[in-house]
């Protein structure tokens, strides 16, 4: 039955690979894109880091009194460059910080460190300049809020010492100290829930991302494959060989998941890279080891994963060759493709973001009713263990895969691929022709 | 000139053809050059028996169509001719455009389901046992093209893989392609490099190349200059006497059509509305060309 499939899927992998707009489109961009996003991001965080080091700020003391000095000598230990603008009032002050390039102004009022001395509550006015609103301005003004922080809790420690000097003051200021731990699969665990989400990111993000892509980019490989057999009109010669019509639709699958994966490969290359450029800048604790807490992907559960995710390749890539029949050029075809990428989306953006069963019982079902959010759901059974919601996933994919294969197969089988088109123009016309008589 | 020489140069002893192929001007159609004197077809219908004996093919008819009728919608492209195609012949089709000749190809070629009739290859029926069927045609559509992103070279292989698995042959079949395309050098370049003209050589090339018991050709020449006509029903014709091939083509050259085939049928409107030897049908009608038979029967005059 399969005679002449190697030689098919040969042909359909050369076809495309060799098409620049897919060379392009599906394997190098995704490639690139992320290691120059992620260039970009660690540039950005560079910058921030070297801003934090050397923060400027201008001080107007308006107090001059004691615990001012402390404060703007505290500063200056951290590193912090501080500007006096006592000489000049408050918005000659505020456009000299614009124009010198300075983080921020720190107004401190009169009374300042009398009421602190005092016991009452006082006032610090924080002003800062805003340029555009990078990742390294924003850090850069946090920054200067932890430091001011900083300096009100040693303040709070001395009070406290000063009335309890018999007492801890951090036992007094934090009485309960919290040790949190996760449950996993009904065992605690000693990790802190959290540093394990952290952890768990690339599996709950980048698989449906992943999973997403890899059919994104078959169903478009093998719309294209399809119409532009019609566009370079190679599609009649093709069906005369003296091959079945089966074979033909099977390399052409088989064609389009070899390039596919390529693509996905490339993408998912790229985005560990881009993931990794952060790890660098993440605590430590994120390290956890998954293995020994039972969350390691165990060969079941990767065993239903594969299995959801071929039956949801090979139905996508039935629908895509079914649909793209109906097209006249690979344009056409990939327009009719497009709208089936919702079908992806929307169970990608509710399995990474929710968990699917906890949604409102019509809008689950509309979710479960998409075979596609099946494999997206199997990719998270590592970590649930419900191995049960997988299994009824896998059953409604065969069960969906195995009408849409028959569907492609009957349009391949007959001379629907030659005749099939899309007839609004034309219905439109004859309408109005009968109602012309 | 070298060039001609080179596509022309394989007139193989054919003296009579060699000698007339000088006189072949610019323009000129007659291909007089072609016709075989009577002898030597006799003896070509001879080996030609012989080989399908050895075939084990010893069915009446290439093609058998039976009343065939093809609706599209509400357009009847073929309404209900029968002809036959003998083994070892050319016969040719010939109409005007939307007469239904390449519908009538295109079901024989297994791409179209009849609305009712029969179409038989070799005693095959196109529905029912449309796989063997495309193992005994090969099928030169009206319009096509080569994946335009294989080479030449690549595209033959991949199409004559098909037929052969033996590394030999496969070399002798694609050098046999190379030959009939006279695109030599070029079958290294990638198909979307290649003009309408040479493109079109690598697929009669194709087609013929791996010497199929039925071929079917719709407009073969369409697109090709002069010389190229020539060289490809030079072809056409060497096929059908020393390997064996029965030809069912469609043309709007009506010179062309009477040089080439044995046996034409004039259809129109889906309907055949004469059929015979081209010299039958001259004289039947009385007139000097096929053209004007053509106008008399399809009635222009
Ligand atoms: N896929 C199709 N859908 C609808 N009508 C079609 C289709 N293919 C052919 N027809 C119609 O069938 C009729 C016969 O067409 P066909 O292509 O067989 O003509 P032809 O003799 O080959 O003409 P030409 O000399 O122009 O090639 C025409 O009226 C044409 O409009
Ligand atoms: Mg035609």
């Amino acid at each position: 039955m399969f005679r002449g499939l190697s030689n098919v899927i040969i042909k359909e992998v050369k076809e495309l690979i060799r098409d620049p707009k897919i060379l392009l489109g599906i394997i190098l961009v995704p490639a690139l894109m992320f290691p120059i996003m992620g260039l970009a991001v660690q540039t950005a965080m560079q910058t921030a880091e070297e801003s934090m080091r050397s923060i400027s700020i201008a001080v107007m003391n308006l107090d001059n009194g004691p615990v001012a000095e402390n404060l703007t000598n505290f500063l200056t230990t951290l590193n912090v460059k501080i500007v006096e603008v006592n000489n000049l009032n408050f918005s000659e002050a505020v456009s000299y910080v614009q124009q010198s390039n300075l983080t921020g102004l720190v107004v401190i009022p009169f009374g300042f460190s009398y009421n602190i001395t005092e016991g009452l509550k006082t006032e610090l006015n924080v002003y800062t300049v805003f340029r555009g609103g990078g990742i390294a301005e924003s850090t850069s003004s946090s920054t200067i809020s932890v430091l001011l922080k900083t300096f009100e809790e040693g303040l709070v420690f001395q009070k406290v010492h000063e009335k309890f000097p018999e007492e801890d003051p951090e036992t007094i200021l934090n009485p309960i100290g919290m040790v949190e731990r996760t449950i996993i699969k009904g065992n605690s665990v000693n990790i802190h829930p959290s540093a394990l989400f952290g952890a768990m990111i690339s599996q709950s993000l980048g698989m449906p991302i992943g999973i997403m892509m890899l059919l994104i980019f078959a169903m478009q490989l093998a719309a294209t494959s399809v119409a532009s057999e019609k566009e370079e009109k190679t599609l009649e010669t093709l069906l005369t060989l003296p091959i079945s019509r089966f074979t033909i639709l099977a390399g052409k699958m088989t064609g389009s998941i070899i390039v596919a994966v390529v693509g996905a490969v490339a993408y998912i290359l790229g985005a560990i890279y881009y993931m990794s450029s952060f790890m660098g800048m993440m605590p430590a604790e994120i390290g956890v080891d998954l293995a020994a807490i039972g969350l390691a992907p165990t060969p079941i559960s990767l065993l239903l994963l594969g299995a959801s995710l071929f039956m949801s390749l090979i139905s996508a890539l039935a629908l895509a060759i079914s649909l793209s029949v109906f097209a006249e050029d690979v344009r056409g075809a990939q327009s009719l493709v497009g709208p089936l990428t919702m079908l992806f989306v929307f169970p990608m953006l509710f399995t990474m973001l929710t968990d699917i069963h906890a949604l409102p019982f019509p809008l689950m079902i509309v979710l479960l009713a998409i075979p596609f959010t099946h494999p997206m759901l199997a990719s998270n059974v590592a970590f649930t263990g419900d191995y049960l919601t997988a299994v009824i996933g896998i059953v409604y994919m065969a069960v969906f895969t195995i009408i849409v294969l028959y569907i492609a197969a009957r349009i391949f089988g007959t001379e629907k691929i030659l005749t099939a088109k899309l007839k609004f123009g034309k219905l439109r016309l004859r309408k109005r022709q009968k109602d012309q008589t | 000139m070298s060039y001609l020489i080179q596509v022309y140069g394989e007139t193989e002893g054919n003296k009579e053809a060699e000698e007339r192929f000088e006189h072949v001007g610019n323009g000129d159609y007659s291909l007089s050059f072609l016709s075989l004197n009577s002898a030597q077809r006799h003896a070509n219908k001879h080996v030609r028996s012989v080989l399908f004996a050895n075939r084990g093919l010893s069915m009446e008819f290439a093609v058998e169509a039976k009343n065939v009728v093809k609706d599209f919608g509400e357009i009847r492209a073929l309404d209900g001719p029968s002809f036959n195609v003998r083994q070892g012949e050319i016969y040719g089709l010939i109409g005007p455009n939307g007469a239904g000749k390449t519908t009538a190809l295109r079901v024989t070629s297994t791409l179209l389901l009849p609305t009712s009739g029969t179409v038989k290859v070799f005693g095959r029926d196109v529905v029912d046992e449309a796989l063997e069927v495309r193992r005994l045609i090969s099928y030169l559509p009206e319009e096509a093209g080569a994946y335009k992103n294989l080479s030449g070279h690549e595209y033959l292989e991949f199409m004559t893989k098909f037929t052969t698995r033996n590394k030999e042959n496969l070399k002798e079949t694609v050098a046999i392609a190379a030959k009939i395309s006279g695109l030599e050098e070029r079958l290294r370049d990638k198909v979307k490099t290649y003009s309408k003209g040479m493109k079109r050589r690598l697929l009669v090339a194709r087609a013929l190349m791996t010497k199929p018991k039925l071929a079917v050709l719709d407009e073969p020449t369409s697109g090709l200059d002069v010389l190229h006509s020539v060289h490809v029903r030079r072809i056409i014709k060497q096929y059908v006497e020393k390997q064996g091939v029965t030809v069912f083509l469609s043309s709007h050259n009506m010179l062309e059509v009477e040089h080439l085939c044995d046996r034409v049928a004039l259809i129109n409107k889906g309907k055949i509305v004469a059929e015979d030897s081209p010299a039958a049908l001259k004289k039947k009608a009385n007139v000097s060309n096929l053209e004007e038979v053509f106008a008399k029967v399809v009635g222009l005059v």
